[in-house]
């Protein structure tokens, strides 16, 4: 089997492409910028080093969020017109999850505000604490794991796609046209919005 | 050539699919425009995030509609900019993703490049012409000699001529969109109203700052006296004074350059206040004038579809590194 798994969700991109069980192209930086003309020339060299043309490729695995809303759209629409135009079977995936995935935790991203996007990981990546949008506390399960500063300590990630893969292999596909962003957080405009509303 | 071109830049998801430049095969426009009247004007987060929401739809609905297969299409195009970043984003990464799988070229369009040649889809356009472009973003005269080739004459040194309709609109308490139905009113009414003409000078540049602080000064004014204003003659003696100076300078620059062409471009070119006092104008002076129907005034694929053919012919294709870009130039 061939796979795809694409995460822009936090400032570390990752583009990987997996055959048969073993990592045949993966591209793992955080530099944090310019995901928007960054990703097609990575995915471009992703199939053309892996001997593959996109319609080979039999799953997508994609990060739908939480994290930069921006950075999970540009991944998002990619993985979705992909998996639309060629009829490929498509698995969203948690950026936290993927965070964690080499490391057993709670990975974080500052949400600013003293918030944070939060999600603990057992060893055998079980979400035993939900990804959620909250206020940082101290009864998460250390160690804290990010790809951003804190005035904590924090572990920086390290990301197993193949585990990931493994656990999510046999996940059900979703339609891609109505695959959306988990972005675990309302718009500004709409949580005013809705604060009026309820007043 | 079949073009599949995708326009995102701002509120509009639209998927249109243009044969050479001219023959509209399909499009398809999804609106958000009754979420953000919610808000009073569109809100940028909640457009990108229905835009991601909608795209692959529309792209299939608009292949539908054509009962074409994504295999006939010859090359995508897409907005680039300007326009608002998260929400050009979403189009610009599935036009990419698009010309990448089928190996097809991916044609960059300049927004105003689209709007501009919206025409060509009334009439092939015959240069050398003037380009009046009204929109919420832009007033700007435009000269061109042939195929995309801008020379800019002049252009807003403030609010666009849309900007200034939609703040009106607010002050005497019109809902948003607030362009359109100052339009509508201003038929309703008369012109009772002593604003000013604004920048009423020899220069092609216009200004509707001005304009728009004396309305918001009147009103204030009136209702602390305690009078209420007339909505309708206000509406009226505004959109006089916005017509007459946006016909005065167009009509200056065709004599200026010889020119008997003339093209109105962008959302504002639906007011019919400006339709019709440029269609008597044009008559007056013996100008040819094309002003695109209704449903092409506003954001649509079709016109980035239509302008991307005449900029592939000359040979303009991005690469997979095409960029989003809020503010750009027209070139």
């Amino acid at each position: 089997m061939k796979y795809l798994f694409i995460d822009s969700a936090t400032t570390n991109l990752v583009v990987a492409i997996i055959k048969d069980g073993k990592i045949s192209y993966i591209y793992n930086k955080n530099e944090g910028h310019d995901t928007s003309g960054k990703m097609m020339p990575i995915l471009a060299e992703a199939f053309s080093s892996s001997c593959l043309a996109p319609k080979d490729i039999d799953k997508i695995f994609v990060v739908t969020g939480p994290g930069s809303f921006t950075g999970i759209r540009v991944g998002l629409t990619v993985a979705k017109t992909m998996a639309y135009a060629l009829n490929i079977p498509i698995v969203p995936i948690s950026s936290l999850e993927v965070m964690a995935s080499g490391l057993p935790g709670t990975a974080l991203i500052n949400a600013r505000r003293g918030y944070v996007f939060a999600g603990s990981y057992d060893k055998n990546l079980n979400n035993i604490y939900p990804d959620s949008y909250m206020f940082m506390s101290d009864s998460l399960e250390k160690p804290y794991i990010s790809y951003d500063n804190f005035d904590f300590t924090v572990e920086k990630p390290i990301v197993d796609v193949l585990k990931i893969i493994k656990k999510h292999e046999n996940d059900l596909a979703v339609n891609p046209h109505t695959l959306k962003p988990n972005y675990l957080k309302l718009t500004e405009a709409e949580e005013r919005f809705y604060d009026k509303a309820d007043r | 050539m079949y073009i599949l071109a995708i326009e995102s830049s701002c509120d509009e998801t639209s998927v249109s699919i243009i044969k050479d430049g001219q023959e509209e095969i399909s499009t398809v426009i999804l609106s958000q425009m009754d979420t953000h009247a919610n808000y009073g004007g569109v809100v940028p987060e909640i457009a990108s995030r229905m835009h991601v929401e909608n795209i692959t739809l529309v792209i299939d609905e608009a292949l539908k509609k054509a009962n074409m297969k994504m295999t006939d299409i010859d090359a995508f195009a897409v907005t680039y900019g300007p326009g608002l970043i998260g929400s050009l984003l979403v189009g610009l990464m599935a036009a990419k993703t698009l010309a990448f799988i089928y190996n097809k070229p991916l044609i960059p369009v300049h927004h105003i490049a689209g709007h501009i040649y919206a025409n060509n889809l009334v009439k092939r356009l015959e240069f050398p012409l003037i380009a009046l472009v009204v929109s919420g973003g832009h007033t700007e005269l435009i000269y061109m000699k042939e195929d995309y080739s801008f020379e800019k004459l002049g252009s807003t040194l403030d609010d666009a001529v849309g900007e200034a309709y939609d703040k009106v609109a607010r002050v005497i308490n019109v809902p948003y969109p607030g362009g359109p139905l100052v339009d509508k009113l201003a038929f309703d009414g008369k012109d009772t109203y002593d604003l000013p003409v604004p920048l009423n000078d020899d220069s092609y540049n216009f200004s509707f700052s001005g304009l728009k602080s004396a309305v918001i000064n009147l009103a204030h004014n009136e209702r602390q006296k305690g009078n209420e204003i007339n909505v309708a003659n206000m509406a009226c003696s505004f959109q006089n004074r916005v017509v007459y100076i946006l016909v005065k300078k167009t009509m200056k620059a065709l004599k200026d350059y010889n020119v008997k062409n003339l093209i109105v471009a962008g959302g504002v070119a639906a007011n019919k206040g400006l339709r019709e006092a440029l269609t008597k104008a044009c008559n007056d002076e013996s100008v040819n004038l094309i002003i695109p129907s209704l449903k092409y005034c506003t954001d649509n694929a079709a016109m980035i579809g239509v302008a991307a053919y005449y900029a592939y012919k000359l040979g303009r294709v991005a690469g997979l590194d095409l960029n989003a870009k809020a503010v750009t130039t027209l070139e």
